[in-house]
C-alpha cells in the first residue's frame, strides 16, 4: 500500500529523516488539506458561534445577543417571512419544473431543445438582475405587462403587481426551478416504461399511470430538489433587498444587512444567523432520512426498455406550458433589460426617441469602478475556481481511494459549506479574519477565500463523480511500473478527468462570478466585485444604468459559458452529481 | 469602430468644453498655489485617494472623480459611491475590523461626524480653499475636523404626464391627502441620510404622527433618496418626495417629464460635511483631496450637472431656484446625530421595512 513500506529494513532504527522518509505522501497531503480545510470551513463556523455568545468589544460570554436577536416583533416576522417565502418560492418552482421534467424526459412533445434553452438560461441569469427584469415588466403601474393589459382590457387595475409577496416569491422561483427540474429530469430518465405499461395494462389512462406510478417513483427526487430550493431562497440575498423594500418584506438576510448597520454588530448577527444554520442542517438531515427510506425506489438501472409517452394534441398543451415558463423565466426579464440598457428612460418603452448608448458609455469610459470591478470579478472568480477544484480533486481523490483513515472526514468538511448559506458565510469571514492579526478586510485574499470556501461543495461533488469514473486499475498498471503516487495522479488519472474538471472549474467561475450575498460584507473600495457594484448601482434605482452593468456581466457569462460548451461538452452546467 | 468614434468624440466635446468654461486646460504646475503644490508632490507618492461619499449621486460623483485625476496627473480618485448610511456602514464595518480603507468619507447625514468627532475617528484639517466659499459652507466644525462640501437640496417633483401643476401637492402636509394614495415615492432612512433628516425635519415640524399618516397613502419605498426620480421617470409613481433636486434637474435636462415643487412649509438643506478619516492611507492625496473640494474647479463641476455651488464666483446651476429665494429648513447638527438614528427604527415600525 504504502511508496515507502520496502525502504525502512526491520531492525534498524529510523534517522527523524528515515521516519519523514517512510510517511505516505498522503499522509502529508491529508494534514496539508485538514488545515486548509480547517481555516476555510471550520473556523470561520466556530468563530460565528463563539461570537454569537460575545460581548461586543471585551468578548465576555453573553446571551444577550440572543435576546437582541430575537427581542423585537419585527425581526421574528422576518424569521417567519422567510420561512413563508422559502415555502411559497420552492412549491411554485415545483409546479413550474416537474411537469417540464416529466414532459422533456418521457413524452414525445416536440421542441425539448427550448426548455434546455429555458433552464440553462434561467441558470446564467443572475437572481438579482432577474428581478430588476421583472420590476420593470410587473412593475404595478410602468411595469410592460400591466402597460399592456390596461391598453387590452381599459381597465385601471394592474393585472400583476411585483411588490408583493406572490411577486417576490414567483421572481424567485423563476430562478430557481431549474434545480428541481435537474433533479427530476435525471430520475426519470431512469425509470423503465414497464411500469407504465403494467399500470395501463391494469386499466390506467396515461394521467393515472403518471400520477400514481411514474411521479411516486420520482418523489424522492422532486423532495430533494424542492429542499434545495427552500434553503436557497432562504439565504437569498439580492432579490428580496430589491423587490422586499418597496414591497414592505422583512426577511432573515436583510435584517441580517441592518445588523451591519452602525455599530456592526456581528454578535447580534451572529446570534440572528443560527437559525437559518439550524434549518438548513434539519433539512439536510430530513432529506438524508426520507431518501434512505428507500422502500419505494424501484429504479435499478437502465435494464428495461424506454419508450416516449405519446400525448397526442395534448403535446401542443404541454409544450405551452413549457415555453410560457421559458417566457417567463427568460425571455421576457432578458428582452427588457436589454431594452432598458439602451433606453434614456425604460418606462418609455421601444422607441428610437429613446435608444441611447450613454449607459454604457458612462461604464466603460467614465465609472472607473466598473471596468475595475469587471477586472476583479474576473480575476477574483478565476483564482476561486482554481483552489476549489485542486483542492476537491485532492479531497476526492484520497476519500474515493481510501489512501488514509478518515479520509472520509476530509469529504465531510469538503462538503460542508453546501449547508451554509452565503451571507451566513460572508459573517463568519469577517468575524474570523477581517480584524488584525490577519488583517484581511478589503483585500482580494478574503474575497477569493470566501468564494473557494463557498464553492467547494459544487467542486468536490464534480470531482468525486469524475474519480468514480476512473477504474484504479488503470493507475495501478502505473504503479506497477514503477511510479510513485504524485507522479501517477499527474500522468494518468488528472488526464482522463480533464474534461470533468474544467467543466467544474467553469461552473465554480461562473457562480463566483456573480455571487451576491458573501461578496457584499467582504468587498472593500479596490476588491468590488461586478455583483456588488450592480448591487450599489441599484440603490439609486437607476435601472438603465444597472441594466447596462447586467449586459456587460452577462455577454461575459455567455462567452464563458460557450468556451465551456465547447471544450467542457454542451451539458456541463446541467449535468446532475 | 462607433464606439471609438463616439468616445473620441466625447473626448473631443469634453476637451472644447472645458477649455470654454475655464479658459485653460487645468492641471498646469504654475496655477497651483505653493500649498498645493507641496501637497500634490507628496500626494504623488501616494497615487491614489479613496472616497466614500453618499452626497453626489453617481455620474457628478464620478465626474469629481476624473476632474481631480486631470487637474493632478498621476493621482486617480476610487469613488465609492453608495447611499451615505451604507457609506457609514462600510466605514463602521472598516473602522470594526481596523483596517481603514477609506481616506475621505462624504455623506448627507451631518449626524455621522459628530460621532466620529467624539470617538477621534478624523483628521484635524482646515482646507487653505474654505476661506473663499460661500457663508454657510464656511463655518463646517470649530476644530477643523471636518469641511461642508455639499449643499443639498431636498423637495418634492411630479411627473407632469400624470398630475397637473394646479392639482400637484405645494407642502410637506399637502402629501397625506388621500387622492394620493398608491402614487407617492420616497427613499429610506436606512440608506439615505438625507431621508433621515427630511423624516426628522417632518417630525420637528408636523409630530410624530406625520410618518403614520402618510403610510394611510402607501408610499413606495426606495433606498436612495434618487430612487423616486427613476420611478417618476419611468411613470411607475407620480410624486416625489425629499427627491434632491441635483437629480431632479439633471434628470429634467434629459427630457424627462418632471417638475420641482419648491414646499411652501420649506425645502430640506442639508449642508454636508466631508472629512478625512484618522489613520488615512493616502493623508497628503486626502488633504489635496480637501483643498479641491473646497475650490473653485469643483464647484464647476458639480454646478454642470445640478449641483449647488459653494463658491462665490461660480454661478449656481441653470433651472433651480437662488438660494435667497427659497425658505430652508435644516436640523442642527447635535439633532441629527441624535435623531436621525431614532427615526430609523421609528420608521421601520411604521412602515414595516
Amino acid at each position: 500500500m504504502t511508496d515507502s513500506a520496502a525502504m525502512g529494513a526491520p531492525g534498524r532504527p529510523l534517522s527523524l529523516s528515515g521516519r519523514l522518509r517512510n510517511v505516505e505522501p498522503a499522509t502529508l497531503v491529508w494534514v496539508a488539506l485538514a488545515a486548509i480545510l480547517l481555516v476555510l470551513v471550520a473556523y470561520p463556523m466556530g468563530k460565528l458561534l463563539v461570537s454569537s455568545f460575545e460581548t461586543r468589544g471585551t468578548g465576555a460570554f453573553t446571551i444577550d445577543n440572543y435576546l437582541t436577536a430575537y427581542g423585537r416583533a419585527r425581526y421574528l416576522e422576518a424569521l417567519g417571512n422567510s420561512l413563508l417565502l422559502g415555502v411559497l418560492a420552492a412549491g411554485i418552482s415545483m409546479v413550474l419544473a416537474v411537469p417540464m421534467a416529466w414532459a422533456v424526459s418521457r413524452t414525445d412533445m416536440p421542441g425539448k431543445s427550448i426548455v434546455w434553452i429555458t433552464v440553462l438560461g434561467a441558470f446564467i441569469l443572475p437572481p438579482f438582475l432577474g428581478a430588476i427584469g421583472w420590476i420593470l415588466l410587473a412593475g404595478p403601474n410602468a411595469g410592460f405587462v400591466n402597460q399592456a393589459w390596461r391598453w387590452a382590457t381599459g381597465l385601471q387595475t394592474p393585472l400583476v403587481n411585483v411588490y408583493s409577496f406572490p411577486g417576490l416569491a414567483l421572481v424567485i422561483a423563476l430562478h430557481s426551478f431549474p434545480l428541481i427540474f435537474i433533479f427530476v429530469k435525471s430520475a426519470l430518465d431512469l425509470v423503465s416504461s414497464e411500469m407504465e405499461d403494467a399500470a395501463n395494462i391494469l386499466g390506467a389512462g396515461t394521467w393515472t399511470a403518471t400520477r400514481k406510478i411514474t411521479l411516486p417513483l420520482v418523489w424522492p427526487s422532486i423532495l430533494g430538489g424542492t429542499i434545495v430550493v427552500f434553503l436557497e431562497t432562504i439565504a437569498l440575498f439580492g432579490t428580496p433587498a430589491i423587490i422586499g423594500i418597496p414591497a414592505r418584506i422583512n426577511v432573515v438576510t436583510t435584517q441580517l444587512w441592518q445588523f451591519f448597520e452602525y455599530p456592526v454588530r456581528v454578535e447580534v448577527a451572529s446570534a440572528y444567523a443560527m437559525p437559518l444554520l439550524l434549518i438548513t442542517v434539519a433539512m439536510i438531515l430530513a432529506q438524508r432520512l426520507l431518501l434512505n427510506r428507500k422502500g419505494f425506489v424501484s429504479q435499478t438501472g437502465k435494464g428495461g426498455e424506454r419508450r416516449p409517452t405519446r400525448l397526442g394534441p395534448w403535446r401542443w398543451v404541454v409544450f405551452g406550458w413549457c415555453a410560457a415558463v421559458g417566457m417567463l423565466a427568460v425571455a421576457m426579464p432578458m428582452i427588457v433589460l436589454i431594452q432598458a440598457s439602451f433606453a434614456k428612460g425604460w418606462g418609455r418603452g421601444f422607441r428610437l426617441d429613446n435608444l441611447t448608448f450613454r449607459n454604457y458609455e458612462y461604464l466603460l469610459f467614465r465609472h472607473e469602478m466598473a471596468i475595475q470591478s469587471i477586472w476583479n470579478t474576473l480575476i477574483f472568480s478565476s483564482i476561486a475556481a482554481t483552489f476549489a477544484v485542486a483542492l476537491a480533486l485532492l479531497v476526492a481523490y484520497i476519500a474515493a481511494r481510501r489512501l488514509v483513515p478518515f479520509a472520509g472526514a476530509l469529504g465531510f468538511l469538503a462538503m460542508a459549506p453546501f449547508v451554509i448559506p452565503g451571507i451566513v458565510m460572508a459573517i463568519g469571514f469577517y468575524a474570523a479574519y477581517a480584524s488584525p492579526p490577519l488583517a484581511l478586510y478589503g483585500t482580494a485574499a478574503i474575497i477569493v477565500l470566501a468564494f473557494t470556501a463557498r464553492f467547494l461543495p459544487i467542486a468536490y461533488a464534480n470531482s468525486t463523480a469524475a474519480i468514480r469514473a476512473v477504474h484504479p486499475e488503470m493507475e495501478e498498471a502505473a504503479r506497477i511500473l514503477g511510479s510513485g503516487r504524485m507522479r501517477t495522479v499527474a500522468k494518468i488519472t488528472a488526464p482522463l478527468i480533464r474534461k470533468s474538471l474544467l467543466g467544474g472549474w467553469l461552473l465554480v467561475f461562473i457562480v463566483s462570478a456573480r455571487e451576491l450575498s458573501s461578496a457584499v460584507f467582504l468587498v472593500g473600495p479596490k476588491t468590488l466585485t461586478m455583483a456588488v457594484l450592480i448591487y450599489d448601482l441599484s440603490e439609486a434605482g437607476n435601472f438603465e444604468v444597472v441594466a447596462a452593468m447586467g449586459g456587460l456581466m452577462l455577454v461575459i457569462t455567455l462567452v464563458l459559458v460557450g468556451v465551456g460548451m465547447k471544450l467542457a461538452g454542451r451539458d456541463f452546467m446541467l449535468r446532475r452529481e | 469602430m462607433t464606439i471609438i468614434t463616439r468616445r473620441g468624440l466625447l473626448q473631443t466635446g469634453a476637451a472644447l468644453g472645458a477649455m470654454g468654461a475655464l479658459g485653460r486646460f487645468p492641471a498646469l504646475a504654475q496655477d497651483m498655489t505653493p500649498h498645493e503644490k507641496q501637497l500634490y508632490e507628496a500626494a504623488k507618492k501616494e497615487g491614489e485617494v479613496t472616497w466614500y461619499s453618499g452626497q453626489l449621486s453617481a455620474e457628478p460623483g464620478e465626474a469629481v472623480g476624473k476632474a481631480f485625476g486631470e487637474r493632478y496627473p498621476g493621482l486617480k480618485v476610487n469613488v465609492i459611491r453608495s447611499t451615505s448610511q451604507v457609506a457609514f456602514q462600510r466605514l463602521s464595518q472598516d473602522l470594526r475590523a481596523r483596517t481603514v480603507q477609506c481616506d475621505i468619507f462624504s455623506s448627507t447625514d451631518s449626524g455621522h461626524y459628530g460621532f466620529l468627532k467624539k470617538e477621534g475617528l478624523l483628521t484635524k484639517y482646515r482646507p487653505k480653499n474654505a476661506d473663499g466659499m460661500i457663508e454657510a459652507a464656511r463655518k463646517g466644525d470649530p476644530d477643523d475636523m471636518f469641511q461642508i462640501c455639499y449643499f443639498g437640496l431636498y423637495l418634492m417633483g411630479f411627473n407632469t404626464q400624470k398630475v397637473s401643476e394646479a392639482d400637484a401637492p405645494k407642502s410637506w402636509t399637502d402629501l397625506l391627502d388621500p387622492k394620493w394614495k398608491d402614487q407617492i415615492a420616497v427613499g429610506h432612512p436606512g440608506y439615505s441620510g438625507a431621508i433621515g433628516i427630511w423624516a426628522l425635519m417632518m417630525k420637528k415640524m408636523y409630530g410624530a404622527d406625520y410618518l403614520k399618516k402618510l403610510e394611510r397613502n402607501k408610499p413606495q419605498i426606495g433606498r436612495s433618496s434618487m430612487d423616486p426620480v427613476t420611478l417618476m421617470n419611468g411613470g411607475e409613481r407620480a410624486i416625489g418626495v425629499a427627491i434632491p433636486s441635483a437629480t431632479t434637474l439633471l434628470s429634467i435636462s434629459r427630457g424627462n417629464p418632471l417638475k420641482l415643487i419648491y414646499p411652501t412649509d420649506g425645502t430640506v438643506a442639508t449642508p454636508a460635511p466631508t472629512a478625512i478619516i484618522a489613520n488615512a492611507p493616502h493623508p497628503n492625496a486626502a488633504k489635496l483631496f480637501m483643498e479641491f473640494a473646497t475650490g473653485p474647479e469643483y464647484s464647476r463641476v458639480i454646478t454642470k450637472l445640478y449641483n449647488e455651488s459653494l463658491r462665490p464666483e461660480v454661478p449656481p446651476p441653470v433651472g433651480g431656484r437662488p438660494l435667497n429665494e427659497i425658505k430652508l429648513i435644516m436640523p442642527t447638527m447635535e439633532e441629527a446625530e441624535k435623531g436621525v438614528p431614532e427615526m430609523r427604527e421609528v420608521w421601520r415600525d411604521i412602515f414595516g421595512v
